[in-house]
């Protein structure tokens, strides 16, 4: 059993090398398909940061009066945090709120200094308000806006809503797109294969004639093709990871640029995940590559 | 060792292959197979490796009814009956030590076992000295020698040889004939279809003529009589 599996690795490398043109074509076809389903998935996981980014941001400001009183401020922050909808409020006093406006600004001498002949603190106490999670958003703004505290000067409720349902439908579009098109080069895979494996058996028809004269099993003369299948997606697969972090190093600092302020790292999360990502493509790809070997074999090794 | 209970087989509507053929060889034997082209000859090989099915009629091997044999079967049957051709059916990329080795790879021979039995059947035929050659090299009748000593690897208890002098001189011609006689004086059967009339003549053993798909005659010591 040992010598045998040896034995049709063997035949199943001498047939790949022999014909070493057709098995780079094959392969290289490969290492498209795999291309494709990579920049899908990574699109996949850039949008699916970017929503994360933007949901962590999200939060609704309640602006208050001035003169509001502390107790009836944290009595109003209490009565929020109540409901359902919340997940966490923050208050931040006017002396908070002055303090962080001059450490944003720290860089800008003219705003600091009109702040100065100001000499008041013009910035109202603000209650920030965060969402259990986007969905309950429209409730939450409901209720706030049923509020009738008269502490309460104003209400800003920026349509977070929008923005992320702009995200989605752009993830999701060019998501389609990539379906569509790695479809078709797995499509194109399972041909180029099955042709591989056809012209392999018919380069080896003779040898085949005579392993089966000689009493060869239907497996054994098989064997060498599926194996084939096999190492067409391993070398695949090792050739798209070799390609695909450079790929995304490259990419990478772009990324950084256009996502400022938000924490999208691609690189992280192919290396994180690396083992899931290109062991199930490896999985896959053998499972197609066998598939069109199979079909081959079954077709064209009986004489 | 192999029956023949009125086997027919029709390849299409033009005509019949075998028709009802009904033959019985003994264990041992060395029967020669003659008739004109066409006859039906290689067909009646084909069936016996379950490379052709018969439509009509039983074939038995060995006690074993093959008639019905399933692919997986197939292999078990053909580790018992050596086969040689016409064309030697080499591999040219190997040399003859690959070549009869092959025959044992491809069934799950161990090393061990290859190493010791190809050199051993490469002297029965005679070709000790050219292990290491490739069958460009040596002439016709040493490739079906080492055509012959392949056949032998599994040790087949039937060698079917289907017009195994058609490519060679008489001189190489009648060295295979030698030779196939000597194995058949180890006890294996010996099936030989020939064309060759000076062969047969001159073998006095058993001749079963086929013309059209049937046996026209049987005889004990035959000679070539088409
Ligand atoms: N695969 C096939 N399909 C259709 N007809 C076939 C096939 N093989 C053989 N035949 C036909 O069956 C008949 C017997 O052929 P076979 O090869 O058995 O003859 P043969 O006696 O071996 O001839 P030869 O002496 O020339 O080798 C012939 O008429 C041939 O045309
Ligand atoms: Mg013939």
């Amino acid at each position: 059993m040992f010598f045998s599996f040896a034995r049709i690795i063997k035949f199943s490398l001498q047939d790949i090398f022999r014909n070493i043109w057709l098995s780079l074509v094959t392969v290289i076809i490969l290492i498209l398909a795999l291309f494709t389903v990579n920049m899908l998935l990574m699109v996949k996981v850039i949008g699916d940061m970017a929503v994360e980014a933007v949901e962590e941001k999200i939060d609704v400001n309640l602006y208050l009066k001035p003169n509001a009183k502390e107790d009836e401020i944290l009595a109003l922050k209490a009565k929020i945090n109540n409901l359902n909808e919340v997940k966490n409020v923050e208050y931040i006093s006017n002396a908070q709120a002055l303090k962080n406006f001059k450490e944003k600004h720290q860089d800008n001498p003219e705003i600091l200094e009109a702040l100065r002949e100001l000499n008041i603190n013009p910035l109202t106490p603000t209650l920030v308000i965060k969402p259990k999670n986007l969905d309950v958003f429209d409730n939450l703004v409901n209720r706030l806006n049923a509020l009738d505290e008269n502490i309460i000067e104003s209400r800003n409720f920026t349509n977070y809503k929008a923005l992320l349902e702009k995200i989605n439908s752009i993830t999701r579009k060019v998501t389609e797109a990539g379906i569509f098109l790695s479809a078709i080069f797995i499509m194109i895979t399972i041909l180029v294969i099955y042709n591989s494996v056809r012209v392999a058996i018919y380069t080896h028809r003779r040898q085949i004639t005579i392993m089966k004269l000689v009493g060869a099993s239907n497996w054994f003369i098989q064997m060498p093709y599926l194996i084939s299948g096999l190492i067409y997606a391993f070398f695949g697969v090792a050739a798209i990871m070799l390609i695909f972090y450079p790929f995304l190093s490259l990419l990478q600092p772009y990324l950084e640029a256009f996502f400022v302020g938000y924490n999208v790292n691609l690189l992280d999360f192919f290396y994180g995940n690396m083992f899931t990502i290109f062991g199930m493509q490896f999985l896959a790809g053998s499972l197609i590559n066998m598939f069109a070997s199979l079909i081959a074999v079954g077709k064209y090794s009986r004489v | 060792m192999i029956r023949f209970h009125n086997v027919s087989k029709i390849y299409n509507k033009s005509g019949k292959a075998l028709n009802k053929i009904n033959l019985h060889v003994k264990p041992g034997e060395f029967v020669s197979i003659v008739g004109q082209s066409g006859t039906g000859k290689t067909t009646l090989v084909k069936t016996m490796i379950g490379e052709e099915q018969v439509d009509e009629g039983k074939i038995i091997i060995g006690g074993w009814d093959i008639t019905d044999i399933g692919q997986r079967e197939i292999p078990i049957l053909r580790r018992q009956i050596g086969v040689i051709f016409q064309d030697f059916k080499l591999l040219n990329k190997k040399t003859l030590f690959e070549n009869v080795a092959f025959a044992m790879q491809v069934c799950g021979g161990r090393p061990a076992k290859i190493k010791k039995i190809v050199p051993h059947v490469m002297k029965i035929v005679g070709l000790e000295k050219k292990i290491s050659s490739y069958p460009q090299e040596i002439s016709g009748g040493e490739q079906q020698r080492a055509a012959i000593a392949r056949a032998l690897v599994h040790r087949p208890k039937i060698l079917l040889a289907d017009e195994p002098t058609g490519n060679l001189d008489s001189i190489n011609a009648n060295e295979i004939i030698e030779l196939l006689l000597r194995i058949n004086k180890f006890g294996t059967t010996v099936i030989l279809v020939t064309h060759n009339r000076e062969v047969v003549n001159n073998l006095r053993r058993r001749v079963v003529t086929i013309d059209d798909g049937t046996i026209i005659s049987d005889q004990a010591v035959g000679k070539y009589i088409l």
